[in-house]
């Protein structure tokens, strides 16, 4: 019983000495204590925590040393660990620090089985910071005055520690103030240095395990500057045509720093720097003259500056200036030749001169005109005629002989050398030897074996060899030293015939002709075969095929086959049109399936629904049917619609004598409002009614169209032959004509459908759900009687209101809510529109549908209208 | 007031704006490892950068005050009414005596350059040129200074120049805070050239 009393009071005593906010100076103590309290550990050392449980709590719970077991999180520290010291004591040692966890705890087993925890403390394991390496500086300028240092270093080990990195700084007997580096630890930037002092920088590592210092860096920070650029670079052209000066403006002072240079530039376009010889720019200057440009060439300079004796770092490179050096005279002449077309005459030729434009390096400007000069070296009384010409071709008819062409090329320095052409009569001098021709890649080279004459130039003339064009010859001079030139621009798998023409001195070589391919496939056939496809040809070209038989004597080449292939292979034509074809297809199924998904939307614009007469219940419309016939459902009695819903009254001309006239006058209002028409009706119901080509009031004029359909039209209606104090009669009468009613009638009864009273018959629609038996005795034309009670102009505008659809809306709102059936809702908007007083009506008598009795009375019909029976 | 003469220990980085010294006592060459050989040629060059710009400096700080500094500046800023160091050395004196000079001229420089620096700040806050150029010349008077300790201590076993600093402008009318910079910079202007024709012998490289 003690023993119990003591664990109670024993553990009261625990938590109140745990929850105490302030164990040391409240009521309540801390049973014990851990030293060192929050130990921050070097990883891998050894480390040996104490738990020290208060005299208090030994005499009143009964809590020994010998209890306390350690936890480091949750887990149970192994018992081998601890240590007990005294009575109150108990050590707990790790080897390694690296086992240990936050929070290490310090529990006693109170009555051997109650765990509770006497203290708890926090344990940091990280790193000394180590020395930072690599310590360097660099001295940015950021301005003329302001130069900022920006020290960086390797900061060593991650030290799972706060660890604190400072720059420090000094001169020999002046401390600055530490740079903090800001969210790095390797990098700290010094706002304001001082040249020409020697500064001692350091760096100092410091957390809770230690302190690590770098190896000092002693410099002066003038020898670490990274000035800023040149600026305000010009480039000027000067009085050669190949020189350009750059003048430029230094940042530094030559009191502070002297500088040298280096100047870059390049063509405009071209992506290659070329660089002034450092040595001519390695003295300080604030300008520089540029020397052995091309002439008429735009140049782009660059220029960038560092310490002259190379100690520190160079700065970035300049913006960018261009410049243009001035125009000189053309370099060379123009290379020339001819094509002389002979095919009129023999003796009477037609000398195509071309000439190629200079390349820009040559023209050295803009070349503003060619002088042509044509010498006639067969005849020297000939006079010379000159042409100035601004294209590169030019025509002339000469007669056959021996001509000397000379070509100038101007600027608007001057002229260029000239360049001379030989034509003579006739090629009699020597040809080239051994033409050949080698692919090189991409390059067709061709060579020869000169002749054994001085050659002055070689005139090469190559054409694309095509069955459906002509030759295009394109053509070049090379010196006469030249045996073999590469061909650009050829195109693998086609044909060139290549010509090759020696100038001499004192006339014209014959030309030399191969033919040669860039690329043509190798193919060798196993003997025994007779036959080979050619496979990856290229379209609508022309191909040859050379066949070489070979034995180990030798090989020998059969005659050469050209074709050439088709422009579209077999079945391409069809793999164009199937594709295509199918996928019109395609879309012509999606749109009519589409068409069918949407057939009620698409038929209700184009095709208004119509009432199957073979499904109507006419047998139950007879008369012998009671009035209060008994309708269950309409859906069941009307499935394909809510056509049903819709009754017409029908009031016979006869017996209009019955109405007084004031009961007409709204009707005759509307005439004078509505153009008179014949055959529009309003809607379904309204369609029999109006399908009489009686006339009708509407403001189209489509009432033709709608007559002629209308006549034929299939519905039944309910045709009331009463009238205020007579019994209403609801008679059925319907149509034998199988034809739909059309889109243009459809709509035309949403519009004439309030004015459809005629001289001859009134017409109304009803909603069947305000036709109960009541309102048998009170049918629309009631209404209608009261509303003539208004003035004049407040009916006419009433009723136009009713025509635009607008007006009726409210009133078929109501409706709609008292009935709260959509296909009701829509027949009575058909009646409203047609009839705005039907809706008053139904106003008065919220019935449902369900609850109104319906009476029906066969009508029979006869063409032209409908009777009543 | 006058003149207020102090006395300055060598080796002591004071305050540059305040008007006194700083006593502060030491022994031996501080950051010996800091003095070495090219600070000779760092105090010469320093010498040089302040005589290139001292004459740009004090145009910009009579442009600056407006008139009638910019325009009768002979006449204000003539300096014979203020106290400005002696500077009686010349090429043909001892090295250490020109070292010893010059230590007076540039700590005396350099209070009164922060002096300036400071009335400027408070005169002229958008003058940022001026303010760039004083703070740059009153940084490189320090430098200097330093570097003069540096060659004093190690070369001659000087740890103690007497330095005798000018008034303070403190409390004193914009006019006449204006007028004193202006005439100690019109002395700065001509003793500093004479101090880089003075130590081109003493400092070049041997």
């Amino acid at each position: 019983m003690f023993s119990r009393w003591n664990w109670v009071a024993c553990a009261f005593y625990l938590v109140l000495s745990i929850c105490s906010p302030d164990a040391s100076s409240g009521l309540v103590q801390s049973c014990g204590h851990i030293i060192p309290e929050s130990p921050v550990l070097a990883l891998g050392s050894n480390f040996t925590a104490l738990c020290i449980l208060n005299e208090s709590c030994l005499d009143f719970g009964n809590i020994y040393a010998s209890q306390i077991i350690w936890k480091i999180k949750n887990r149970l520290v192994p018992k081998e660990q601890y240590r007990e010291i005294n009575r109150t004591v108990s050590s707990v040692t790790f080897n390694d620090t690296s086992s240990l966890a936050t929070p290490l705890t310090c529990n006693i087993l109170a009555d051997g089985q109650i765990e509770q925890n006497i203290y708890g403390i926090t344990v940091t394991v990280g790193l000394a910071p180590e020395k930072p390496k690599n310590l360097s500086c660099i001295v940015h300028q950021e301005s003329r005055f302001t130069y900022a240092m920006t020290c960086t270093w390797n900061p060593g080990r991650h030290t799972f520690l706060d660890t604190q990195f400072r720059l420090r700084y000094r001169w020999p007997e002046q401390i600055f103030p530490d740079c903090i580096p800001k969210d790095v630890n390797n990098s700290c930037t010094i706002d304001d240095s001082q040249f020409f002092v020697n500064t001692e920088i350091w760096v100092e590592a410091t957390n809770a395990l230690g302190k690590a210092v770098s190896d000092p860096l002693v410099v002066d920070p003038i020898d670490i500057v990274k000035p800023l650029p040149p600026q305000n670079v010009s480039v000027t052209s000067g009085l050669l045509p190949t020189v350009l000066q750059l003048v430029w403006e230094n940042w530094i002072s030559d009191a502070v720093m002297t500088l040298k240079f280096n100047i870059r530039y390049r063509i405009v376009g071209d992506t290659n720097w070329m660089e002034v010889p450092p040595e001519d720019t390695a003295s300080p200057r604030t300008s520089f003259s540029i020397q052995g440009l091309r002439p008429y060439t735009e140049y782009v300079f660059s220029i960038r500056c560092m310490k002259e004796d190379g100690v520190g770092y160079w700065s970035d490179w300049s913006e960018e200036k261009t410049g243009i050096t001035i125009e000189d005279q053309p370099s060379k002449g123009p290379p020339i030749w001819r094509i002389i077309d002979t095919s009129q005459s023999p003796a009477c030729w037609t000398v195509h001169l071309i000439w190629k434009a200079l390349k820009p390096y040559e023209a050295n400007g803009v070349i503003l005109q060619y002088e042509l000069t044509v010498r006639d070296k067969s005849s020297l009384s000939s006079p010379v005629k000159k042409y100035n010409v601004t294209s590169t071709n030019y025509t002339l008819q000469l007669r056959e002989g021996t001509y000397e062409v000379t070509l100038i090329a101007r600027n608007s320095v001057g002229p260029s050398p000239p360049s001379v052409l030989l034509i003579p009569a006739s090629n009699s001098k020597a040809p080239v030897k051994n033409l050949r021709t080698l692919p090189k890649h991409d390059k067709l080279w061709v060579g020869w074996t000169a002749p054994n004459n001085y050659v002055l130039k070689y005139v090469i003339e190559w054409c694309l060899m095509s069955s459906s064009s002509d030759c295009i010859i394109e053509w070049q001079i090379v010196l006469g030293d030249v045996q073999g030139i590469d061909l650009k621009g050829i195109k693998p798998f086609k044909c060139y015939l290549i010509t090759v023409y020696p100038l001499y001195a004192d006339g014209q070589g014959s030309g030399q002709s191969v033919k040669a391919y860039l690329k043509q496939d190798l193919v060798t056939v196993d003997p025994s075969k007779t036959e080979y496809t050619l496979s990856s040809l290229t379209s609508d070209t022309l191909y040859t095929v050379r066949m070489m038989a070979s034995t180990d004597n030798g090989s020998r080449t059969g005659p050469d086959f050209t074709f050439t292939t088709q422009k579209f292979g077999k079945g391409e034509i069809e793999a164009i049109v199937v594709p295509v074809c199918l996928a019109f297809l395609l879309i012509v199924l999606l749109g009519v399936l589409f068409c069918f998904n949407k057939r009620d939307l698409i038929k209700k614009h184009i095709w208004p629904i119509v009432p199957d007469p073979s499904k109507s219940n006419i047998a139950q419309w007879s008369p012998q049917v009671p009035a209060k016939h008994n309708i269950s459902s309409k859906d069941q009695m009307y499935p394909e619609g809510s056509f049903t819903d819709v009754s017409v009254v029908e009031i016979e001309a006869d017996d209009k004598k019955s109405f007084s006239e004031q009961d007409l006058k709204p009707f005759d209002l509307l005439k004078k409002e509505k153009s008179t028409s014949e055959g529009h009706s309003s809607g379904i119901g309204g369609s029999s009614c109006m399908s009489s080509p009686r006339q009708s009031v509407s403001d189209s004029d489509e009432g033709e169209t709608t007559q002629n359909t209308s006549s034929t039209v299939q519905y039944s209606t309910v045709v009331l032959n009463g009238y205020r104090d007579q019994t209403p009669v609801q008679v059925f009468s319907r149509s034998e004509s199988t034809q739909p009613l059309l889109d243009s009638e459809e709509r035309s009864e949403d519009h004439a459908g309030g004015a459809d009273s005629t001289p001859q018959r009134q017409q109304y629609f009803r909603q069947n759900g305000g036709q109960d038996e009541t309102n048998t005795d009170r049918p629309c034309f009631e209404r209608t009687k009261q509303i003539t009670h208004a003035n004049e102009g407040d009916l006419v505008g009433f009723v136009q209101l009713q025509i635009s659809g607008q007006s009726s809306q409210p009133l078929g709102l109501g409706m709609e809510k008292n009935t709260q059936e959509a296909a009701v809702s829509n027949v009575l908007q058909t009646c409203t529109e047609g009839q705005t007083v039907r809706a008053e009506t139904v106003e008065e008598n919220p019935l449902s549908v369900d609850e109104m009795p319906k009476s029906y009375l066969p009508q029979t019909v006869r063409q032209g209208g409908y009777m009543p029976q | 007031t006058g003149v207020v003469p102090f006395v300055a220990l060598l080796l002591l980085q004071r305050r540059p704006v305040a008007g006194r010294a700083l006593l502060v006592s030491g022994s031996g060459c501080p950051s010996h490892g800091l003095c070495r050989s090219n600070v000779q040629e760092q105090t010469r060059r320093q010498v040089a950068v302040l005589n290139a710009t001292a004459q740009e400096l004090f145009s910009l700080y009579l442009k600056c005050q407006g008139e009638p500094f910019s325009s009768e500046s002979d006449k204000l800023c003539n300096p014979a009414g203020i106290f400005f160091p002696a500077f009686r050395v010349n090429r043909t004196s001892e090295r250490k005596e020109v070292m010893v000079a010059m230590y007076k001229l540039f700590a005396f420089l350099n209070a009164s350059l922060g002096n300036i620096t400071r009335d400027q700040e408070e005169l002229n806050p958008t003058a940022k040129e001026l303010l760039e150029r004083l703070h740059n010349t009153t940084k490189t008077t320090r430098g200097l200074i330093s570097n003069l300790t540096c060659l004093l201590c190690k070369n001659y076993n000087i740890f103690q120049v007497d330095v005798r600093y000018g008034d303070s402008s403190k409390g004193k009318s914009t006019f006449k805070k204006k007028q004193q910079g202006c005439q100690v910079l019109r002395k700065y202007v001509q003793v500093i050239g004479q101090a880089a024709r003075v130590l081109l012998p003493h400092l070049s490289p041997s």
